[in-house]
């Protein structure tokens, strides 16, 4: 005989605004080996939790159904709270009665009371038949591998190299330094962008735990957190194997691009020479012999800079802001006012995005102190003529239009993220965006976390980010790395797939049907076998195994159809 | 760089043991980063619980996730972590020392209710017969009594007792919570008293507050009770809130069917109040517009605008939404007037793309009021030596490639502390300050066991 408690959450009114708890835990406690059902406002909170520890004590529980929210929210919370209490955590389930019940069933609340019903008892039903687990321990390579020798990267690297742990640095450029040595001052108090670049790589350079690999790409990746085979591939090595690697995590750092200006046509980019994008006014800015046009070599006298160039245009290019286009633009107007004292600087822009501490600021004075003008609209038109460039747009305030005989256009073209990503995502199994942008496991509170084990996102990788911002996620991608460092070793979840060897006849259908690689025929007797460490539990196996020798621990043949049954 | 470098003989060594100031998110985030990886933590908050302002929010943009849901299985691992040593309702008196050995006095206030002993069952707030406006968490939106806690998920999840408000301690007499608590935890006679620990590094998380609307002549001063701020409209908003999610006008309890939203209330004002956006209105403005109408669908959300900045990864899309398929209807402009007018709070601006003057007899006005630095952030900056700018907020090194450091070593930024943010990117930077922490620490563990750098290496 079992003895199973079921604790039904609330959920403020998320779950007990649509399904009648207290119905719901009368009707469950009917159910054969309950022997206790009860309902609690936040089941997740301090009380919900203690109220499940408690009612193990006063009632001798040996199987716990918490039915709330998804297991992915709450799971660990409440197995965590029943192994406190001295049971197995593997005998606590989650009955899903939010996510696939009460949120999408708002107006029919008995048919969601039925449901929920329903739900927990099949839930009743996997927690009878399931085993008490131990999860199992896998050593752990402290040796992290950051894809990326931009600022992002070469942070992350600094924080985890400093820390004591070695560090393979790859980048597939020749040098190191990114984007960032590409610009020629920082904004908002103009340090030189080199001068700030130039310290940085000079510790990697040196740094005795930080190899660096420059023309050097990320080939192939196997393993798993803690784990992980990496292969590099360098130009000097060729076309020959690729050097192969042993890591414990992975930092992506692989940065952005500019959005061609190319594909820009309506701006004239491409046709024109005199209409360039915002890293090639970052290279004019930095050279020593002034600023000169492409076109003639001349000094532009009348500049202006086309915000959103490709950026929140979701019909033709980017839907989303590129975030740091605004703020460069502003440092480059002013930059450019004092090389130029005598020229005019002009800003078409859409809304002015100057966020944070000191940053609107830093826009007025352009405006104020450098008498940049900024006007609100879209270049419209685009044209050369006689030596120039005119540009035609509206001013939104004023309904007026507005002609300007430009010397020079800069766009400040969209950021995209660099070339390659969407293949490496693929190289490295990690999940990338309709954009390519890299994707974090939560948008709010795991932004530096990828959804693979073991792999952490610094930079504009993810998303475009000004260097502030950039520097401080690489030390967040850092400081996760330093955390599973600090383990002893890896603990593997015990749920995973197993082999009867006496019911399995070796036929090896579970080898392809297996998506992680996780399976392989025994070496010399006629059977399947599972590397635990790879395995993810999905249950593909299980499925394509004739013998139904392949089976998932905790989701046997035999529960699931006794979870069926009850809800037939 | 400036290398956080330090020095000390074998009897001083330094302690790997940080202080994080602020059990917000920011707080909350390195302090799990540090405790996970193995090192002691000590979390002070000067509030009664961990939460800071994201557990006064409702959902969360830009997916529209509850801020309990997603918060309380941290606040949870925060109040159950064996590394983490928890003060809440505890202010820092005084820190002195350096890198490696700063000592810390923290002033643990009378909660009037021994914390041991409490089970936190909540009888003695269930049966206090004084009842209040919470202005603190529930910004003036719902009621508390004088023993209180937060929230219904607080953590820790015991009660506080406000002596300013407890009948016993102003007439001397009442004692009902002693009465009825259980577990006989009420203690009148408790004092305030000061603990000493030593750290080894020292994270500042202490946050932001809302400027307040009482210094905006032109919204009413405060005067005027249908003009509420961000927070409050939060409050009401949430599921777990004062009015369990239903929005209702402060004035008379009616349903709000126009809604005027106005931006930068007190940002990019540099006459007036502050002259920096507080970069996150646009966005919990576009979400609270979204939420507006989804519960009150024959409800029409107006919002002011200077300019509109969803700068971030899905933010443009969501603010688009807002506007497209919650018809939230956008005016470019600032409003120069508010007043009352019998039920309504008329709303005068002028909508700067057309030039016209608009009206609006609005139910209820909601103000993304300006973010300022905390009070209780600008005594901690003074305290460390730390420099702030002139409103208050704390310099880091290098804004550029130290963002988290500061001038002080061992001294390091997490969230708003150093200006405004949203939540990604407290959270992004509370794992750097996190990770800078960690990097000092494995590398004194080192210095003290060549065993431990010998298995690094092997």
């Amino acid at each position: 005989m079992r003895r199973i408690g079921v604790f039904i959450c609330h959920c403020g009114t998320n779950i007990a605004g649509t399904v009648d708890v207290e119905r719901v835990a009368a009707e469950i406690a009917k159910y054969p080996e309950v022997v206790l059902s009860t309902d609690y406002k936040y089941m997740c909170s301090d009380p919900g939790q203690n109220l499940i520890k408690e009612s193990i004590a006063r009632h001798n529980l040996d199987g716990i159904v918490v039915s709330a929210c998804s297991p992915a929210m709450h799971e660990v919370t409440f197995r965590r709270a029943t192994e406190s209490a001295g049971v197995n955590p593997y005998q606590c389930e989650i009955a899903n009665i939010r996510e696939q019940v009460s949120w999408v069933h708002q107006n029919d609340k008995e048919a969601a009371t039925i449901k929920a019903i329903e739900t927990i008892r099949t839930i009743v039903e996997k927690v009878r038949y399931n085993e008490s687990l131990v999860p199992f321990s896998l050593p752990l390579v402290k040796r992290a591998l950051v894809i990326g020798g931009g600022i992002a990267g070469m942070t992350t690297a600094l924080d985890i190299a400093e820390a004591g742990y070695p560090v393979l640095l790859v980048e597939r450029d020749d040098h190191l330094g990114g984007n960032m040595a590409r610009l020629s001052q920082a904004y908002v108090n103009f340090d030189g962008a080199n001068d700030l670049l130039g310290s940085t790589i000079e510790r990697v350079t040196h740094h005795p735990n930080i190899q660096v690999l420059t023309n050097a790409k990320v080939s192939e990746v196997g393993g798993y957190v803690g784990n992980f085979i990496v292969g590099v591939n360098t130009r000097s090595n060729g076309a020959a194997e690729p050097f192969s690697f042993d890591i414990g995590a992975i930092v992506v750092a692989t940065g952005y691009e500019l959005y061609k200006k190319e594909n820009l046509g309506e701006y004239g980019a491409g046709r024109y020479p005199d209409v360039i994008d915002g890293l090639q006014f970052e290279q004019m800015l930095a050279s020593k012999d002034g600023l000169r046009r492409p076109s003639d070599g001349r000094e532009p006298k009348e500049v202006v800079w086309v915000q959103c160039a490709g950026s929140r245009d979701p019909e033709l290019h980017k839907s989303y802001c590129s975030k740091i286009c605004c703020m460069y633009v502003a440092k480059q107007t002013i930059a450019y006012k004092k090389r130029v004292p005598d020229g005019q600087a002009y800003v078409m822009y859409i809304d002015i995005r100057s966020q944070g501490r000191g940053y609107e600021e830093f826009v007025q004075t352009a405006m104020e102190n450098y008498d940049v003008l900024y006007l609100r609209g879209k270049a419209s038109k685009v044209f050369q003529e006689n030596g120039q460039v005119t540009v035609w747009s509206t001013d939104t305030l004023t309904g007026q239009n507005i002609k300007v005989d430009a010397d020079l256009v800069v766009l400040a073209t969209a950021v995209v993220p660099a070339s390659g990503a969407v293949e490496l995502g693929q190289t490295i199994r990690s999940a990338v965006d309709e954009h390519g942008f890299f994707s974090e496991a939560h948008p709010k509170l795991r932004p530096v976390e990828s959804n693979t084990a073991g792999i952490f996102l610094a930079g504009a990788a993810q998303f475009a980010k000004d260097i502030p911002e950039t520097v401080a996620q690489a030390s967040g991608a850092a400081s996760k790395v330093l955390g599973l460092f600090a383990l002893r070793q890896m603990v593997q979840e015990p749920t995973v797939a197993y082999v009867d060897p006496e019911l399995c006849s070796g036929c090896g259908l579970c080898i392809p049907a297996c998506p992680y690689d996780a399976r392989e025929m025994h070496s010399w007797q006629a059977l399947a076998t599972v590397n635990a460490a790879l395995c993810q539990g999905c249950g593909a196996c299980a499925m394509v195994c004739p013998n139904k020798a392949s089976k998932v621990r905790n989701f046997t043949p035999h529960q699931i159809l006794t979870m069926m049954d009850a809800y037939l | 760089m400036a290398e956080q470098t330090m020095s000390y003989s074998e009897k001083n060594i330094p302690i790997s043991k940080v202080l994080i100031i602020g059990a917000g998110i920011a707080g909350m985030q390195a302090a799990l980063d540090i405790a996970n990886a193995g090192y002691p933590v000590l979390l002070v908050e000067k509030l009664p619980s961990i939460g800071g302002h994201m557990a006064q929010l409702s959902e969360t943009f830009p997916t529209l996730d509850c801020a309990q849901c997603i918060m309380t299985p941290r606040t949870v691992e925060v109040g159950h972590h064996e590394n983490i040593q928890l003060m809440t309702y505890s202010e820092i008196e005084s820190i002195e020392g350096e890198l490696g050995d700063f000592r810390v006095t923290v002033r643990r206030k009378a909660a009037y209710v021994d914390w041991d002993a409490c089970t936190g069952c909540g009888v003695c707030t269930e049966k206090c017969p004084k009842r209040m406006t919470s202005t603190q968490f529930e910004v003036g939106m719902g009621r508390r009594k004088a023993i209180y806690t937060l929230s219904p998920q607080a953590v820790p999840n015991k009660p506080v007792l406000d002596r300013e408000n407890c009948i016993w301690f102003q007439r001397g007499k009442c004692r009902v919570c002693e009465k009825f608590c259980p577990t006989g935890a009420i203690d009148y006679e408790q004092e305030d008293y000061t603990v000493e620990e030593r750290v080894g590094t020292i994270i500042v998380a202490t946050g932001y507050d809302l400027y307040p609307v009482i210094n905006m002549g032109e919204y009413g001063s405060g005067e005027v009770p249908d003009v509420i701020d961000g927070l409050a409209f939060e409050r009401l908003l949430s599921s777990s809130g004062p009015t369990a999610g239903q929005v209702f006008r402060p004035s008379d309890g009616q349903e709000p069917k126009e809604v005027v939203f106005i931006q930068c209330a007190g940002s990019r004002d540099p006459e007036l109040h502050m002259p920096y956006c507080s970069k996150i209105c646009c966005m919990y403005t576009a979400k609270h517009a979204m939420l507006y109408k989804h519960k009150v669908h024959d409800g029409q959300a107006y919002v002011f605008y200077i300019d509109i900045r969803s700068a971030g990864k899905r933010y443009e899309e969501f603010v688009q939404r807002a506007m497209e398929e919650d018809d939230s209807l956008y005016l470019r402009g600032k409003v120069s007037k508010i007043f009352r007018d019998g039920q309504k709070t008329v709303v005068w601006g002028t909508d700067t793309l057309t030039g016209q003057n608009i009206e609006i007899a609005a139910d209820l006005v909601v103000l993304a009021t300006a973010m300022v630095p905390r009070l209780e952030g600008k005594l901690i900056a003074q305290m460390l030596g730390l420099p702030t700018d002139a409103h208050g907020w704390m310099l880091p090194m290098d804004d550029n490639i130290h963002p988290v450091e500061t001038l002080r070593p061992g001294v390091f930024l997490a969230g708003t502390a150093s200006g405004p943010k949203d939540i990604p990117e407290t959270v992004a930077q509370a794992s750097g300050a996190a990770g800078k922490v960690l990097s000092l620490f494995a590398r004194w563990d080192r210095t003290r066991s060549p065993e431990t750098e010998r298995l690094v290496y092997a």
